[in-house]
């Protein structure tokens, strides 16, 4: 681990020495700034609890984002999250959700430290995203932007239509309770005839190698159709597609299908259960702007399904604007299914979050 | 009665005269070439694209009911006639960025952190679509054929019928109203692949930016919810070296 730390550390600070010394007379603005702030006021309902459990979870959040750059080759950027939780009892934690600097050097980049990476084309599962934060297929988007990136080092190539990444990936800082291992992986992505493609290959210390592939491709005016496969131990495999009807109506269905082994086991998944098939289906408006008056509000209806045991999952999101600053949202889950079933397991019978957004 | 002859023949005479002169005027119109269309266009693209690569600011304030009830910010970088990178910056949409190489398209939101790929209809989303705001060089997109030349307003105007090269293309048939003089764009109705009129512009302002005369302020109108119009400025526009990275669709770490 101590050479690989080296290594990282030398090509950050080759490329570094390469930055700084290149004319940057013709740049951008040398020194550019970003920032944004979203504080969220959650409480979610749970229905009919099969437990002694209190019913109302109660969280706000403030999630405070700084980036700044310096004449395109040198980048600074953080995110945090604080929430403060209130259930069972009452707790503060503080998250970094990324926090990175990174150096652009001609053709490469070098990033290092903890950043959100997605390698995975999917929109509710991910066969391919090795580096990914874990899918969640009721909450696809993490509504409340709690998702945490990895510790790594990253660089970059890219030469034309083709790009080649390499990443080596620390579970050493991994917040406490996470199942991760240092992970190496390399990416190789590229354009051509409309399909976006990438080759992944890498290797859990300790663990498998792994090789996959994922693609995404527009097929005429309105579909877009998405796949992974990867090898690891056996064989994990999503086919998706998207369609957009002419009323601004979006429809996303995917089927997935991931080994039975631990490192895609869900809790509630039996070791003996065998290969998993999961569908999901997804209709959904932003902007009901045909309807007078509905412009601000989005709409969306979801429904994840274990096809083999036959539980699923009906997730319903609303979404309305007041201005620019503000929004509310209601989001709802209503599992069904056998209480050893995979989504039927769930201890409640209806789960509503309501809440309140700002962004700055 | 040689009096009635005189007039007779006077006015045959001047019945003749005015035949020819007719005859004269109407040859020497038909013998002016009609204006080359591909020439009119490429140069009326120089008023949104006044270098091969450069950053500009957009506001789109959007108006319902002659209100205006949202504005919305972006900064564009275009380089060449087929690489554009629009950075959001309104608090509502920040953190997303868009990509669109030719006629492929990608958005990135900061909730997902990879690039999502959008479907051509998708770019259609809004009173100002993706498309309007990324994609500005039509003689790349659409093939011209000159229509006719008439005069909007008091400004004398040729018609271009623009037809889609490509089915990726924003729309499938524009009519085009640029000014005889200069060719600098005037007015425009966008239609769909089904023939629905579904928007028009109005090429209102045109201001100096480094040196070039560009489009300052631009309104579309709505043509099927008629109460909606969005009025797009442009500021801030210079040449820029833009990085060929900045355009590679799968880098994620946007700033």
């Amino acid at each position: 681990m101590k050479s690989a730390m080296l290594i990282a550390a030398t090509l950050v600070l080759a490329g570094a020495c390469r930055a700084l010394g290149q004319d940057a007379s013709s740049e951008r603005n040398a020194l550019q700034t970003r920032y944004a702030v979203s504080v969220f006021d959650d409480a979610t309902f749970y229905g009919d609890l099969r437990e002694s459990l209190p019913v109302v979870l109660n969280q706000v959040l403030i999630e405070p984002s700084f980036g700044v750059r310096y004449r395109e080759r040198l980048t600074f950027s953080t995110s945090l999250i604080g929430i403060t939780r209130s259930y069972t009892d009452s707790a503060t934690q503080l998250r970094v959700r990324e926090t990175y600097g990174g150096i652009s050097a001609g053709d490469f980049d070098f990033t290092a430290g903890r950043k959100m990476v997605r390698w995975g084309t999917g929109y509710a599962f991910t066969a391919a995203g090795v580096l990914d934060p874990p899918r969640i297929p009721t909450d696809p988007g993490d509504r409340l932007n709690v998702n945490q990136g990895r510790d790594l080092v990253k660089a970059d190539y890219v030469r034309g239509k083709h790009a080649f990444t390499l990443v080596w990936s620390t579970a050493a800082l991994a917040p406490a309770g996470v199942d991760l291992r240092d992970t190496t992986a390399f990416r190789y992505n590229v354009l051509v005839r409309g399909f976006d493609t990438s080759l992944i290959a890498g290797n859990d210390r300790g663990g498998d190698s792994f090789g996959g592939v994922t693609f995404t491709r527009v097929v005429g005016q309105g579909w877009e159709i998405h796949g992974e496969g990867l090898w690891r131990e056996q064989a994990a495999a999503l086919l998706g597609a998207k369609c957009t009807l002419h009323s601004g109506v979006t429809l996303i269905g995917e089927l997935y299908t991931p080994p039975n082994i631990p490192y895609y086991r869900d809790m509630s998944i039996s070791p003996r259960a065998g290969r998993q098939h999961y569908g999901f289906f997804n209709a959904g408006k932003s902007r009901l702007r045909e309807l007078p008056g509905w412009k601000e509000w989005d709409l969306s209806g979801s429904i994840v399904a274990n096809l083999d045991d036959r539980s699923f999952t009906g997730v319903v999101d609303v979404n309305r604007w007041f201005g620019n600053h503000f929004s509310s949202y209601l989001h709802l889950e209503i599992p069904h299914g056998g209480e050893t079933s995979d989504y039927g397991a769930a201890p409640y019978n209806t789960a509503s979050s309501i809440g309140v957004r700002f962004q700055l | 009665m040689s009096n009635v002859n005189c007039i007779l023949r006077s006015f045959l005479f001047l019945l003749l005269l005015g035949f020819l002169m007719t005859c004269a005027f109407v040859c020497h119109a038909a013998s002016i070439p009609a204006p080359n269309a591909e020439a009119l266009l490429k140069q009326s693209d120089t008023y949104r694209n006044g270098w091969p690569a450069y950053v500009v600011h957009v506001k789109i304030t959007d108006f319902e009911a002659g209100k205006s009830d949202e504005e919305h910010l972006y900064e564009v970088s275009q380089k060449g006639t087929d690489k554009t990178y629009v950075e959001f910056m309104s608090p509502r949409e920040k953190g997303r960025h868009l990509l669109m190489l030719g006629d492929d398209m990608w958005v990135y939101l900061p909730d997902t952190s990879r690039p999502v790929r959008i479907t051509p209809l998708e770019r259609l989303t809004g009173d100002a679509s993706n498309g309007d705001v990324a994609r500005t060089n039509y003689a790349v997109d659409y093939s011209p054929a000159y229509v006719r030349t008439e005069k909007v307003g008091a400004v004398e105007c040729h018609v271009l019928e623009l037809t889609a090269k490509r089915k990726g293309a924003t729309y499938q048939r524009i009519l085009y109203w640029v000014r005889a003089d200069d060719a600098r764009p005037v007015r425009a109705e966008f239609y769909l692949t089904s023939g629905k009129h579904i928007k028009s512009a109005t090429f209102d302002e045109y201001e100096p930016f480094g040196g070039k005369i560009l489009l300052h302020k631009l309104t579309l109108y709505d043509e099927i919810r008629h109460n909606s119009h969005s009025v797009l400025e442009y500021s801030g526009a210079a040449q820029r070296e833009l990085p060929d990275k900045l355009f590679y669709q799968g880098r994620a770490d946007r700033f």
